[in-house]
């Protein structure tokens, strides 16, 4: 981009967007925080009645939402609103500054508009997520490694499981769009950057401030409701329940942000001659993701700000006794909670749509089923969110519709099945960890969708709701097809962001270990649900010893694949093997701009003539 | 585009490769829906009441309807595992083909898949409309069923009340059941029945007990601290052992 | 002792509960949460298997309605009866409760244990403005053990004010009115 002007007059030292990064932001959300907490608690009327968490409620919502706007001042994305807000738009040379013109390592802890950049540091905080999710799912399989109680205690264990939850879905929310989505993505499509750079720095840095008041809701009680929180009982939960609103909200927001961006960038800014029918079927899947977040984070932002002024301004939208009613938020929940299973699900597997031809050397077998698949599956599951309130009484005449929904899903997802099978069938087996991931998405989604076929099924589901069965299906979906395919794309993509190769021995060891681990772990976990063991239970009958036993020993053998991957992707980063331009040889775009990719990734915006999967040899 | 059949080839059904897959075809299914039924079978609790027996055979159903599906896609992956791969940095050379669709393949699956999700529905519709017509028997005994963090509590028709649950073997049942607090969610495990409890609401769930026995009563909704101590136990007893239990029961409420 | 189970051991264990948690067990300034009514001075007991247990609680708390009758009555103890300030009772009026003693658990590969106890409230013209109440109601109740296993128990009354339903608060937080019961083979 060469713009022909007189380079402004830049004002003598640094500018403020200079000064500010991530310490600033934590210096000042901390102060910030610490200011509106002593105000609140000077000037907020004591309450007239003994109401023991209306008052702290409001206190510690105030305080949250101060370290928010003072994070958010202090990384800097104030800066261009205000001014904005003054009628000058940020000079040039700031904006070349905030894309890091610099390409130094300070770039990553500031306000850094560079896609690559963002994708690389969605890439660390997923990690991190991880492993804090990953420290905490293994402190709930050792507490359960033994029946009638472990040594955590039952409070302490309501929690970690609740954060568990929460934790692992928003990491496998952003696990592929994300890194993926930002890095890859736009060079895929053969764009300069995202449409909005400045919303995409916005929705990266709103995760990091999202992450303190889930942490500091850990020292207020902690989420002792599980991941769902239901009403009433959050109205009943300790002050943690705050951090966990604040955090939804925020993450709300991020998500919003995201999705309105990566779709605005792939409907406008695709290269000349992308046409739909040559855009790449993971672009698809980023897209089908991110804009089945559009209706359904608002619903969630909504049903936490309903839960907050339940807590803290004594309203009853949930509450039955004021003339409220827990099935609202249940309803509002899942019309967030099935859509959202999607948008972790949807990115995986089209990762590995995109993969399938390259490590086979043939073309995607049936380009538009793949697309249909996809568009069908987006469009039925905002229709489906009931069938997790089969059994709450809520209406039992909607059984019938909703299971009709849920099980039509089946049909689009078997054509996901089908463009996969059809793309190895006949290809040229390269194995590759990323190959081998696509056979065990096949598995693990075999088993996880017809787990789902039962759990649609009304009376077969008045059976296993809410039982370990529930727990092991969705782990099946989530982990077995969607951090597969997350694992998979990392690898494959690896090249292309950091310029080494994934050390191939270490990726095949961790994929087995996982692989093998995770179908143990949940297996085991299959057993005892379907022996009668509930959800979320710290204490369990002597009876579901054995496959609790089971579960327990596969969770710590995927804790070791994940520590090998871990080493894996930190010893490859480091000195990993040089990567050549185009290591898979595949004709997507990403591939051409080489490592490291220029700032704006191509000097000349290509055009594409041909489809992307033109592989193998055309028959005489 | 090009078909799969392309004129000149063989038969497509004579090639090796499809011959294969027909037989690992035929031998995944029958091992995928062997072991994936009796892994459910085998692992449910013994059924104490009709609807159980129901979702168990249900289950078997489903899971050998699926078979064919799992055993065609584990055919093809055997098929193509069992087949030349390739190790090593470079690529290998490109497929000998550019097959990128196949209308009929395609339009055989989608058919296919629509069938046995039709045939999953009916199977459920069916199901659903025997469960919810059985809640209106008049002639079943009703009981009250009170979730409280962290107790289940039961109301009989002539004022008895206790907290494990006491009923007469292949008598109809209709429980009205509630909440004081929170949400809870009343599921009889060897009957097969579950139904959350909601403060302010009253949900309803039937079933007929077949077996005499003692059964679990667990809550299944994450309650609160103890919520995983929320268990009791149901004692299916002849309608002889139910009259004595439940003379005596009145004769404590009422004040011994 | 003697019992309709034949001669057993016998226990005894004396407890009571306190209006705010400055009198229980959780230090002089009352622990985490000042304003907590609390059982004390312990919480977690442990008990021999195949006893008899004679259990002393000592009431120096208000109390109002039940939100749930089923929990006025006495249950589980021997012959349903319990010694209320020396004289034997059933059960009290559900609207004079202060609090309960109820054990449960998990009934499944061990004995089913089931026991509740209502305390009766202090008359609200005995509750002081400051310090306890010189007229604590005494409850004194006796039951058999089964075999050893891991109980948990609570209080049904809600107390927990200011929480929905009453049972957030010092209801949700182990230490406070709920515990562990541990029978010890």
């Amino acid at each position: 981009m060469t713009t022909v002007m007189s380079k402004p007059v830049s004002a003598p030292g640094k500018s403020i967007i200079e000064k500010l990064n991530f310490f600033t932001a934590l210096a000042l959300g901390a102060i910030s925080a610490i200011v509106v907490w002593r105000l609140a608690l000077q000037f907020l009327p004591e309450d007239t009645e003994v109401r023991l968490f209306t008052r702290e409620d409001k206190i510690t919502l105030l305080s949250m939402t101060a370290w928010l706007v003072g994070f958010m001042t202090g990384i800097g994305a104030l800066v261009g609103p205000f001014r904005w807000l003054m009628g000058k738009d940020l000079s040039h040379e700031e904006n070349m500054f905030l894309a890091g013109k610099d390409m130094g390592i300070k770039r990553y802890f500031r306000y850094t508009t560079d896609h690559k950049v963002i994708g690389i540091q969605y890439l660390v905080i997923i990690m991190v997520i991880f492993g804090i999710g990953g420290i905490l799912a293994m402190l709930i399989r050792t507490n359960l490694g033994s029946s009638e109680g472990g040594w955590i205690h039952p409070q302490a264990y309501n929690s970690i499981v609740g954060t568990h939850g929460i934790i692992m879905i928003v990491g496998t929310i952003i696990m592929v769009t994300g890194p993926f989505g930002n890095f890859i993505m736009p060079i895929m499509i053969g764009a300069r950057d995202m449409a909005f750079p400045r919303l995409n720095a916005l929705s990266f840095w709103l995760i990091v401030a999202a992450a303190v008041p889930l942490l500091w809701g850990q020292f207020l009680g902690g989420i002792s409701t599980g991941w769902t929180a239901y009403n009433p009982l959050a109205s009943q939960a300790p002050l943690g329940m705050d951090g966990y609103i604040m955090f939804i909200c925020i993450f709300a927001i991020s998500t919003m942000v995201a999705g309105a961006n990566i779709t605005t960038t792939v409907v406008r800014m695709r290269a000349k001659g992308m046409t739909w029918n040559r855009t790449p079927i993971f672009v698809y899947g980023v897209v089908a993701s991110v804009a089945l977040g559009l209706p359904a984070f608002p619903v969630f932002f909504l049903s936490q700000i309903m839960s907050a002024m339940d807590r803290a301004l004594d309203t009853s939208f949930y509450n039955t006794a004021g003339g409220g009613s827990g099935w609202l938020y249940e309803n509002l929940f899942w019309i967030m909670g099935h859509p959202e299973v999607y948008v972790i699900l949807i990115p995986a597997i089209a990762a590995l749509m995109e993969m399938a031809p390259v490590f086979t050397r043939r073309p995607l077998f049936s380009f538009n089923v793949a697309v249909m698949g996809i568009a069908g599956i987006s469009g039925l599951s905002v229709l489906v969110w009931a069938h997790h309130m089969y059994l709450s009484g809520w209406a039992p005449l909607l059984n019938t519709p909703f299971m009709l929904t849920t099980e039509l899903i089946s049909i689009p997802t078997g054509m996901l099945f089908l463009v996969l099978v059809g793309t190895l069938w006949r290809g040229r087996l390269w194995m590759t960890m990323p190959t081998m991931s696509i056979f065990a998405l096949l598995w693990n989604f075999m088993i996880g969708g017809i787990t789902g076929i039962y759990l649609s099924d009304v009376p077969a589901d008045a059976f296993l709701h809410g039982s370990m069965y529930v727990t092991a299906h969705f782990h099946y979906t989530l982990i077995g097809a969607g951090l597969t395919g997350a694992l998979a794309a990392l690898v494959y993509w690896f090249p292309a962001m950091t310029g080494r190769m994934f050390d191939k021995k270490l990726s095949w060891v961790a994929f087995w270990i996982v692989q093998i681990g995770f179908n143990i772990a949940f297996i085991g976990m299959f057993t005892v649900g379907l022996a009668g063991q509930p959800r979320r239970v710290e204490a369990y009958a002597s009876t579901f010893n054995t496959g609790n036993m089971i579960t327990t020993g596969g969770a710590y053998l995927i804790m070791s694949g994940m520590l090998v991957l871990l080493y894996g992707v930190i010893s490859s980063w480091k000195s990993g093997v040089k990567a050549p331009k185009n290591p898979w040889q595949a004709k997507t775009l990403e591939w051409t701009v080489g490592y490291p990719v220029p700032l704006e990734n191509f000097e000349v915006l290509p055009t594409v003539t041909s489809d992307p999967y033109g592989y193998g040899k055309a028959q005489s | 585009m090009t078909d799969v059949m392309t004129p000149k080839a063989p038969q497509w059904w004579k090639k090796p490769d499809v011959k294969k897959t027909a037989i690992l075809w035929v031998v995944c299914t029958a091992v995928i829906g062997y072991v994936g039924a009796e892994f459910h079978v085998r692992n449910m609790v013994s059924p104490a009441s009709e609807t159980m027996s129901g979702v168990i055979s249900l289950m078997r159903v489903f899971t050998w309807a699926a078979a064919p599906v799992a055993g065609l896609v584990a055919a093809m992956c055997l098929t193509v595992l069992t087949s030349k791969r390739h190790y090593g940095d470079n690529p290998p050379a490109e497929a000998d083909h550019q097959v990128s669709n196949s209308p009929r393949a395609t339009a055989l699956w989608i058919v296919v898949s629509a069938l046995l999700c039709l045939f999953a529905l009916v199977g459920g519709f069916i199901v659903i409309q025997k469960d919810s017509s059985s809640l209106f028997d008049k002639s079943a005994l009703q009981v009250n069923v009170t979730g409280q963090q962290w107790l289940w509590n039961f109301d009989y028709e002539n004022g008895a009340r206790s907290e494990d649950l006491y009923l007469p073997v292949n008598k109809p049942v209709v429980f009205h059941i509630t909440s004081v607090d929170v949400k809870h969610s009343f599921w009889v495990v060897q009957m097969g029945i579950k139904m959350d409890a909601n403060p302010g609401y009253t949900t309803e769930a039937a079933v007929t007990p077949n077996k005499i026995g003692v059964f679990d009563v667990r809550c299944t909704e994450l309650c609160g601290l103890l919520h995983a101590y929320m268990q009791t136990k149901v004692h299916v007893v002849s309608q002889a052992d139910y009259d004595a239990w439940l003379s005596i029961h009145v004769q404590i409420e009422k004040g011994a | 002792m003697d019992t309709p189970q034949g001669v057993l051991p016998h226990a005894t264990l004396a407890i009571s509960v306190y209006p705010d948690s400055m009198a229980g067990s959780h230090g002089k300034d009352g622990g985490a949460h000042p304003g907590y009514v609390t059982y004390g001075p312990i919480t977690n007991f442990e008990v021999p298997a195949h006893s008899v247990i004679t259990m002393t609680v000592t009431n120096y708390d208000g109390g109002e309605s039940l939100n749930n009758d089923f929990f006025a009555r006495v249950r589980g103890t021997i012959d349903g009866s319990a010694q209320l300030n020396g004289e034997r009772m059933t059960s009290i009026s559900p609207d004079a409760v202060g609090h309960t003693f109820t054990i449960h658990g998990i009934a499944v590969g061990r004995d089913e244990f089931f026991l509740s106890v209502p305390m009766k409230a202090v008359a609200e013209e005995d509750m002081p403005e400051e310090g306890f109440t010189t007229k604590p109601n005494v409850t004194t109740f006796t039951f058999i053990t089964g075999g050893p296993g891991e109980y948990v128990w609570n209080c049904e009354y809600p107390c927990g004010d200011g929480t929905i339903a009453k049972f957030g608060a010092a209801m949700s937080t182990m230490g406070y009115m709920s515990g562990h019961f541990t029978v010890k083979g």
